[in-house]
């Protein structure tokens, strides 16, 4: 009889799961306890802010129809206190966005109203106090990587760090996931010259592959040195290098079909991905002219063809543009539009500029907070 | 995310890198020989002489010049030197909290580098940072400060100070013996809020009729973990600042030699040793602090002044400066978890000034300096530069019943040598200054004065050879400043010692200002920012003896400042007031001397500014007003004295911060007894 009871039980609850997940009943959207009614379709600006001045923030806009249009810190608006110091990376995982701040080391996760659902912060384990700098999400984890050459495996449900991976790097930024494997940047490393006492920073080539069932180091890739920013689109990863020894930054890809093999693509200071193309601007400052002059050149490679597009993938940018300080791109998955924030550093604010997929430009806009770093988007 | 790094190592190198060198303005003892009468009067009382308290404010100078005595700064309870000087009208101190804190002084808003700080006559370099921390500078030997601003007509000074917009003077006590013992000891000892205590040993001593020496010595330490209120939107919590303990040896020693045939000979060593932490910025969410800071400096001057007849007179300064600096920092981005970098600077420099004056209106002087400075540093790529400095300054005052005109020229010509990359071009350039006073009423103490000076700034070695972020092709930041004045002095009633008021309105302008410009992902200095700067500063004073020995000192000054940016018509910023620059900034003070108790009052109110360059309501950082009161008694018996003083600082409890993120102490307390036999 108990046994029954307990499978008519069950029975129901997976019934009653199965009703939750049907379409009528689910809210397309996790805002509960937002304080602000969002429209359906909505842009997360991450500005990354200016160091020591706590002043990150979130940004909301509507790139559809309706209102609110544009929200200036909507994390401050739904949570009552600031996001912090120097806002690094977010991603967007399932219902969720999460946010990982470097200056004030820690990772917070948010519903899809920008509300505050768990936090973590680093500064209490000595491992960690490097910092945290770029995450990537996969099967229900968060890994993050940090400066220290650690990489940590954080339970995307409650935010607790589940295990450290320490690899044989130093300061390590960017993560993307391709199939099981996390590939890991290995940037640079402060140190001192034994013999002269000078500080010096090394540069690194490495990127490190993990595997994500083992969670250990499977693999090191010799990239070119000081790589940085690394995304994933097409089974492909692309990384650019800082590499100041040579005319600008370089672009890499590695390709895991073919064994992880390295190749270089060109020059390129800043990168985004959408629908098979690589968006890219090449951004180079002439120092001989008073005040220094930075040119930014856009182009873009297919990435199904492998065909490297030297013209500009914009058609009828604002000329200012041609001379900003670009500081992130980002293409909605939604409609293809294509976002390329601009900064103004700490004098203020960061500006928006919006194309459609063809390049044809739509609209400029505040970002609403300094540095524009990073984008999520729902609809 | 270098970029990032490097500004806050820039800022942090500006944080923890400076150097001193020491010695005057305008020394006690020139002051004493003044022609300010009114304000130097001396009065006769119960077979003591007593010097009357000064005007802090010398009205007949061409140029605003604000003095605060020893008496105004223990009386007002004044906390340290960066307390004091933030009293100057003018100044703009910024002040990173904490006695560790970094505390520079920029007047008029041409910024920290343009100050020259001299120390008993001799100017207080700093080559690596530029700007000079004067939290470092203990006020227990201190005599006398003196703010300057444009050219002083103190003839007989250092081209160095000839080359500077404004110039803070420090003068230490000079021995002085009011009874025939020969030697005279002083023991003070210091306690108060968050761990402070401060132990200090004077020894003034008299050998033979011509030299007198004088030994200090003090030792600080305070815990400086304050408790502070932290406002994060609707969390409000009640944080300490960490890191902030501080330990400090300052020991002085002084030879003064009357020579005989009229030379007069001083000679100077200092050291100062200090360990502390910097706390840093608070950064919300993240307490980790672990940044600290060693400082040694230590050196040597000699400075030898004689009047030959009544038209001629030299001074000769000679001064070598050693300083040392260590930085380290804990943590996982570094290798080994540890960061450290040493700095060390010299500096080797002479300098000799002759005064002729041809007729009894004319005086003339020329002055020349020569330095050399050498840096040696761990920080990245560092091509340990040395750079040569000579300076000559040829000044001319004409001096009449109703007119006084004062005017300069300097030379400057600098080169510097490198052991790695290039080397940046010489500087050579010249520099005016004219100022005029005038005194329309005979027989009244009211003058009109008007004052043009130019100035530029060097380039600092961070500035030009900062990893990647310095450039070696900078050329000098230039300004220029304009004053234009009313002054009064004079008595109402014969109980009133003086009342003294002086309204100064002035214009500067700074071009081809050294600032970080961005590019997309370096960030380089270069000679690009203009800065215009407005303001009125008034200043008012009096003092009235009383009957049953009460003397009452009261003091006030006002500023209204407005400086922007105009650096490019096409930035949002364009005519935007510089971060940190109130429009309307003060202080007040009252001073009460009984023979049963002395009071002294003060306040210090600075109005809304902004801690980042737009001008929008996000960026606005509160005004405060910060009250201080001390209550003080002399005690004599048996040939000593001794004196007890309480200190309530921060009355109200204000919370404020002076640097945002630097959040400053609320209430606390000192108690100091002091003790002279």
């Amino acid at each position: 009889m108990r046994k029954l009871y307990f499978a008519m039980a069950a029975l129901v609850a997976f019934g009653s799961v199965f009703t939750s997940c049907s379409d009528d009943d689910e809210p397309k959207w996790n805002d509960d306890d937002s304080k602000v009614q969002l429209s359906e379709s909505r842009m997360y600006i991450l500005n990354e802010g200016t160091m020591n001045q706590n002043n990150a923030s979130i940004s909301f806009y509507n790139p559809g129809e309706g209102q609110p249009t544009f929200i200036t810190d909507v994390f401050f608006d739904q949570n009552g206190g600031r996001l912090g110091d120097v806002a690094q990376c977010m991603i967007k995982y399932g219902k969720n966005i999460y946010v990982a701040v470097y200056g004030s080391n820690y990772m917070v996760k948010l519903n899809t109203a920008c509300v505050e659902e768990e936090r973590t912060l680093f500064s209490s384990d000595p491992e960690l106090q490097g910092g945290v700098r770029y995450i990537a999400a996969k099967d229900n984890y968060i890994y993050a990587s940090f400066y220290g050459g650690i990489v940590a495996k954080i339970n995307a449900s409650t935010l607790k760090v589940e295990s450290k991976l320490k690899t044989a790097g130093a300061n390590l930024e960017g993560v993307a996931i391709e199939g099981n494997s996390l590939y890991v940047a290995n940037s640079y490393e402060r140190t001192t010259n034994p013999e002269t006492g000078s500080n010096v920073y090394n540069y690194l080539t490495d990127v490190f592959v993990i595997d994500l069932n083992t969670f250990s180091v499977k693999e090191t890739l010799v990239v070119e040195q000081n790589p940085n920013k690394l995304i994933e689109e097409d089974d492909k990863l692309f990384l650019i290098s800082n590499n100041y020894g040579r005319e600008s930054y370089v672009l890499q890809m590695i390709d895991p079909a073919a064994g992880n093999k390295v190749s270089e693509l060109g020059y390129a200071t800043n990168m985004a991905a959408g629908d098979d193309m690589l968006y890219l601007v090449d951004s180079r400052t002439d120092y001989s002219v008073r005040p220094f002059v930075t040119t930014n050149t856009f182009s873009s490679y297919d990435i199904k063809s492998g065909r490297l597009n030297s013209a500009s993938f914009l058609k009828d940018a604002p000329s200012e543009l041609a001379t900003a300080s670009v500081y992130m791109m980002a293409v909605s998955e939604y409609t293809g539009d294509i976002y390329i924030g601009v900064t103004n550093y700490s004098s203020s604010n960061g500006t928006m500029y919006r194309f459609k997929q063809d390049g044809s430009f739509v609209s400029k806009f505040d970002c609403g907070g300094q540095n524009p770093r990073d984008a999520v988007f729902f609809n | 995310m270098r970029g990032h790094k490097e500004i806050k190592l820039l800022r942090g190198l500006y944080v923890r890198c400076f150097f001193t060198g020491v010695a005057t303005l305008l020394s006690l003892h020139g002051q004493a020989a003044d022609t300010d009468t009114i304000t130097g009067k001396v009065h006769q009382m119960n077979e003591v002489t007593v010097t009357s308290r000064r005007a802090p404010n010398r009205v007949s100078a061409a140029v605003p010049v604000q003095t605060l005595s020893i008496e105004d700064l223990t009386q007002l309870g004044v906390q340290n030197m960066a307390d004091a000087v933030r009293r100057f009208a003018g100044t703009n101190v910024r002040d990173y909290g904490g006695i560790g804190g970094l505390k520079t002084v920029s007047v008029r808003n041409m910024g920290a580098a343009h100050t020259a700080v001299s120390y008993d006559g001799a100017p207080v370099s700093n080559c690596q940072a530029g700007q000079i921390d004067i939290g470092r500078f203990s006020l227990d030997n201190v005599g006398m400060l003196s703010l300057a601003v444009g050219q002083t007509d103190d003839m007989l000074q250092c081209a160095r100070l000839y080359a500077s917009a404004a110039v803070l003077g420090i003068t230490t006590e000079r021995p002085s013996f009011s009874s025939d013992k020969p030697a005279q000891f002083r023991i003070k000892m210091t306690g108060g809020s968050f761990g402070y205590v401060s132990p200090s040993l004077r020894w003034w001593q008299k050998i033979g009729s011509r030299v007198t020496t004088s030994l200090d010595g003090t030792f600080l330490r305070a815990d400086g973990n304050y408790p502070f209120t932290l406002v994060n939107g609707k969390n409000v919590t009640r944080e300490r600042r960490n890191n902030s303990a501080i330990d400090s040896w300052h020991g002085e020693a002084n030879m003064y030699y009357d020579m005989p045939g009229g030379g007069d000979l001083q000679v100077k060593g200092y050291y100062f040793y200090s360990k502390r932490g910097l706390p840093g910025a608070i950064v919300l969410y993240n307490p980790v602090s672990t940044e600290q800071l060693w400082d040694k400096n230590a050196f040597v001057q000699a400075k030898y002044h004689k009047a030959f007849s009544e038209k001629w007179e030299l001074q000769a300064q000679a001064k070598y400066n050693y300083g040392w600096n260590k930085d380290t920092e804990e943590g996982p981005q570094f290798a080994g978890n540890h960061y450290e970098a040493v700095h060390k600077q010299n500096e080797y420099y002479a300098s000799a000034t002759g005064l002729f004056r041809p007729v009894s209106n004319l005086t003339v002087a020329l002055a020349q300096d020569g330095a050399v400075n050498t840096l040696e540093s761990t920080m990245v790529g560092c091509p340990n530069p040395t750079r040569y400095t000579s300076l000559t300054a040829l000044s001319a005052r004409w001096r009449q019943s109703v007119l006084n005109i004062f005017g300069s020229v300097v030379g400057t010509y600098i080169t510097e040598r490198v052991e790695s990359g290039d080397r940046p071009h010489d500087i050579k350039r010249v520099t005016p200054s004219l100022s005029v006073s005038v005194n329309p009423v005979s027989g009244e103490m009211f003058y009109v004065r008007a004052m043009y000076k130019s100035t530029f700034r060097v380039p600092t070695f961070n500035d030009l050879y900062y990893d990647r972020l310095g450039s070696r092709v900078l050329r000098p930041e230039k300004a220029n400043e304009f004053d234009l004045g009313l002054t009064w002095s004079g008595t109402f009633f014969p109980a009133m010692d003086y009342f003294s008021v002086t309204l100064d309105a002035y214009y500067n302008d700074v071009t081809d200002k050294i600032v970080a410009f961005p590019t997309t992902y370096a960030w380089r200095m270069i000679n690009y920012g203009k800065v215009h700067v407005t303001g009125l500063d008034v200043t008012l004073s009096t003092a009235i003896s009383l009957p049953k020995d009460i003397k009452l000192v009261v003091n006030g000054a006002y500023t209204w400042q407005r400086a922007i940016d105009v650096t490019d018509t096409d930035s949002p910023n364009y005519k935007a007031q510089l971060p940190y620059t109130p429009e309307h900034s003060g202080n007040a003070s009252a001073i009460v001397e009984t023979p049963w108790v002395n009071v002294g009052y003060s306040v210090v109110a600075v109005g809304m500014r902004y801690y980042m360059s737009e001008n929008i309501k996000a960026n606005e950082i509160d005004g405060y007003a910060e009250q201080t009161l001390s209550l003080s008694r002399d005690f004599r018996f048996n040939g000593c004295d001794l004196t007890v003083r309480g200190e309530l600082i921060n009355l109200a409890d204000a919370q404020y911060d002076v640097i945002k993120f630097y959040p400053m102490p609320g209430r606390s307390w000192r108690l100091t007894g002091t003790f002279k036999f």
